[in-house]
């Protein structure tokens, strides 16, 4: 009896199977319901926490190529900044791996580097260095390179000794031992590093113009809250995380695209 | 890439205002984000003021009096409006090249905000109230001067820093009994305060006895040096842009809107009228618009001084101005 099911519990079955298949848009826009319908029902002011819907309309208010305008300028920084730390932490990354002396010099001061507040730092080097985006970049490259070295490093260090072993007696080549056998086994380490340092190219970039830009999201936001144009910030703030989130899902596209090979096994 | 984009936008508004002459370039430093009191620059490019002097502003925001007299000192700006108080205080600290040419608030703009419900009518009432007030605002300076004038002992109020953003809500809502900000806040802080169903009443601190300069014209002294000729100009078109945009502030705001379209024309409308006074008062009326009186400079450098503990000796504040470039008054 217990194999046939009543037309009752079929149903029920695909409502608990489409829940559980749905279940985190379900508990998000329920949460987007209860936020509107806290706001409306208590009556809670813009200025302390604007609601859902004039949040979308604060969105929607701004001409969208002012938003593309914004949108760009952070864009650019944060992608310019991330490219410039790829550039600078493979190879430094290698050649921590390679010299025991370079290691033992330059990752005391990695750490320096990392545990210094770059929002501490920053109004230092727009002054440094002008309000352009020179600074912009190094303000963004400085917060993102870090994990980058870390998780590279890493990587490299986790290539099984034996196969280092084996390109050793076949005599290969430093620069062999490096591309073929290292950097790949490391590709996974580098690719979780990217994905950190990805957002945080954000973040540096909304730093970079908190202290000094005329352009962007991170100062439209600062620009609205100047107003008390709560809303629109809010807005603001939604688009920067929707956009970071679209870069964080962009690394992991180039990862299974470039190497496949390299994502953990689905089971 | 910024540099060329605007410098594109420059060569383009060039190009439709068909001028063929190499005009004379000059970066002009905000010491905050455009709003309506930073209005007057937006309008002298929209007016075309400084066109007719064969002059082409670019303007760059800044996040405080300190960052714009520091921006403007390094050369990355050659002249800005700023409070002249931060300048004195980085003047007596370290020889920074930069002079004060032209005044813009003859009365300082900083100021109470209780509700008008609070039975709060004056300085003296505050005496053991909740103030807030933001971290970094050049107002905290001169809290201790203001209350010590209106005599509320420093001890007896209880004062909380929070961001900017939070001092309106939190006066709405009735976790603080009065807020610190400046005046120029006074058609947003209203906003609020209607959508919340209450008013809010202004007590400034020039009515309670602070008496000084404020927001000035500042330029680097190398620009003033090297590039007279364009400073004059520039100072004379600023002036006739600062007088325009008092007298018409509903055309000001729209000029300021059209250049940064976040800046909603109405409330920069709405602002510029509430600072009228801190402009054109009994001060302008007496010394004409723009002066630098010797006898004030050094009124204001006293209250500097006192606020930000510096020994009165530390600074000639006349040192700090340079008059050449004033405009004359009709």
């Amino acid at each position: 009896m217990s194999q046939t099911s009543t037309p009752k519990n079929a149903c029920l079955q695909w409502f608990g199977k489409q829940g559980y298949r749905f279940a985190p848009a379900i508990f998000f826009i329920s949460l987007i319901i209860v936020w509107e319908l806290g706001c409306t029902l208590g009556h809670v002011p813009q200025y302390i926490l604007p609601s859902p819907s004039s949040i979308v309309h604060a969105f929607f208010n701004v001409e969208f190529s002012r938003w593309m305008t914004h949108l760009w300028a952070t864009l650019r920084v944060a992608l310019m900044g991330f490219g410039l730390s790829i550039l600078i932490s493979l190879p430094l990354s290698i050649a921590m791996i390679r010299s025991e002396l370079l290691n033992r010099t330059l990752y005391p001061m990695l750490i320096v580097i990392q545990s210094t507040p770059v929002v501490a730092v920053a109004p230092l080097i727009i002054v440094l260095m002008g309000t352009g985006d020179p600074s912009r970049v190094l303000i963004t490259c400085l917060i993102t390179f870090f994990p980058m070295v870390v998780s590279t490093t890493t990587g490299m260090l986790e290539t099984p000794p034996e196969l280092i072993e084996l390109s050793k007696s076949l005599r290969a080549p430093r620069y062999r031992e490096t591309w073929q056998i290292r950097i790949p086994y490391a590709i996974p380490h580098i690719f979780s590093g990217l994905r950190i340092s990805i957002t945080l190219a954000i973040i540096g970039a909304v730093v970079a113009e908190f202290v000094a830009a005329e352009q962007g999201l991170g100062y439209f936001i600062q620009f609205s809250t100047s107003f008390f144009k709560i809303p629109q910030a809010f807005a603001g703030l939604i688009f920067l995380s929707a956009i970071s989130l679209l870069l964080f899902k962009s690394v992991q596209w180039i990862q299974m695209w470039l190497f496949p090979w390299s994502l953990p096994k689905k089971k | 890439m910024k540099k060329l984009t605007r410098l594109s936008f420059i060569a383009i508004a060039v190009a439709i205002s068909g001028s063929a002459f190499a005009a004379d370039k000059v970066t002009f430093q905000l010491d905050w984000l455009p709003g309506g009191d930073k209005a007057p620059v937006y309008v002298g490019i929209q007016q075309g003021f400084f066109k007719a002097v064969g002059i082409d502003v670019k303007i760059a925001s800044g996040r405080g009096s300190t960052d714009a007299v520091t921006k403007i000192a390094t050369g990355q700006s050659d002249v800005g409006s700023s409070d002249i108080g931060a300048l004195m205080a980085a003047r007596a600290q370290d020889k920074v090249p930069v002079s004060a040419v032209l005044s813009y608030f003859t009365e300082a703009p900083h100021a109470f905000y209780v509700l008008d419900s609070s039975g709060i009518n004056s300085i003296k009432d505050l005496k053991g109230k909740k103030i807030a007030t933001s971290p970094f605002t050049s107002s905290n300076a001169f809290l201790p001067l203001v209350l010590k004038e209106n005599g509320v002992p420093i001890d007896s109020i209880k004062l909380t820093k929070v961001d900017p953003g939070a001092l309106g809500p939190m006066l709405m809502i009735g976790n603080t009994q009065a807020i610190i900000a400046w005046v120029t806040n006074t058609a947003l802080f209203e906003q609020q305060a209607a959508q919340a169903g209450k008013k809010i009443k202004v007590l400034p601190w020039s009515e309670g006895g602070l008496s000084l300069y404020s927001s000035a014209l500042l330029a680097s002294d190398k620009f003033l040096e090297k590039r007279p000729d364009v400073a004059k100009r520039f100072i004379k078109a600023y002036a006739q842009s600062v007088k325009f945009t008092f007298d018409h502030p509903d055309k000001a705001g729209l000029d300021l809107h059209k250049m940064v379209p976040e800046v909603d024309a109405k409330i920069a409308a709405a602002q510029i009228a509430s600072i009228h006074n801190l402009v054109y008062n009994k001060i302008t009326q007496e010394d004409g618009f723009g002066a630098l009186t010797p006898k004030r400079i050094a009124a204001t450098w006293k209250y500097v001084a006192e606020a930000n503990n510096l020994s009165p000796d530390s600074l000639d504040p006349e040192s700090i101005v340079n008059r050449h470039f004033i405009p004359k008054n009709k």
